[in-house]
């Protein structure tokens, strides 16, 4: 997951390096995921990693409900 | 230690050890600091990294069974350096820049760079709000195949 000036450097960063264009998210998205993600105390023994449902939840009230954000088998 | 339940608490042990250190020190444990500050051997710990590897908890670098990544810490530096005051921390990506203030709950400052033309961008994140700033997060990779090759994403 990579910062960019503007989705024009993406798209040429794409061409650049013969990837395909994935998703673009507002910066506001990426810390509300972050924040979500990575608040709960890792140090503590009953912290665990969310399951796929938990994490397409996180995902869905974020606002990212495109395939691409898909993590369960379709 | 042979039974299941034996090392899965050994695990939980582990963990708490390499984020307390990540968050205290910027940078994860190795096995050998690991090893000694919980008095049990290497290979035990190299084993509990491997488990907690194995549950996409950590990555480890290949050949030494090193921590490359305990998310959202980076273990080498990265172009994403964390600044909590005068301390650096790396994070592994944008997501994982903007997730070490969150663990840490402290402001910082992110500073890195636009990935296609080079060009320093600094965010700020003060009282659990980013401040706003120009810039736009690419993710290349969907989401049910991050874990395929978890450095490029």
């Amino acid at each position: 997951m990579l910062l960019f000036w503007s989705e024009e450097h993406v798209e040429k960063w794409c061409r650049d390096w013969n990837l395909a264009r994935g998703e673009i998210i507002p910066l506001e998205k990426c810390w509300r995921l972050a924040e979500s993600w990575y608040s709960p105390d890792r140090r503590e023994p009953d912290w665990r990693k969310s399951t796929i449902a938990e994490a397409e939840a996180l995902f869905a009230e974020i606002g990212f409900t495109s395939q691409f954000w898909r993590l369960s088998p379709s | 230690m042979t039974t299941d339940s034996a090392k899965a608490t050994f695990d939980l042990t582990v963990r708490s050890h390499v984020y307390d250190t990540a968050m205290r020190k910027c940078m994860p444990p190795t096995i050998t600091e690991t090893a000694s500050a919980l008095n049990c051997s290497p290979d035990e710990v190299m084993s509990s990294f491997q488990r907690l590897a194995d549950a996409h908890i950590l990555v480890l670098q290949k050949g030494s069974g090193e921590i490359l990544m305990a998310n959202p810490f980076s273990a080498v530096p990265t172009a994403f350096l964390v600044k909590p005051g005068e301390r650096t921390y790396y994070g592994n990506c944008i997501w994982d820049a903007m997730g070490i203030p969150a663990m840490l709950k402290e402001d910082a400052s992110i500073q890195t760079s636009c990935a296609c033309c080079g060009t320093a961008m600094s965010l700020e994140i003060r009282r659990n709000t980013l401040v706003e700033a120009p810039g736009i997060v690419h993710f290349a990779v969907p989401a049910a195949r991050w874990w395929d090759n978890v450095v490029f994403t």
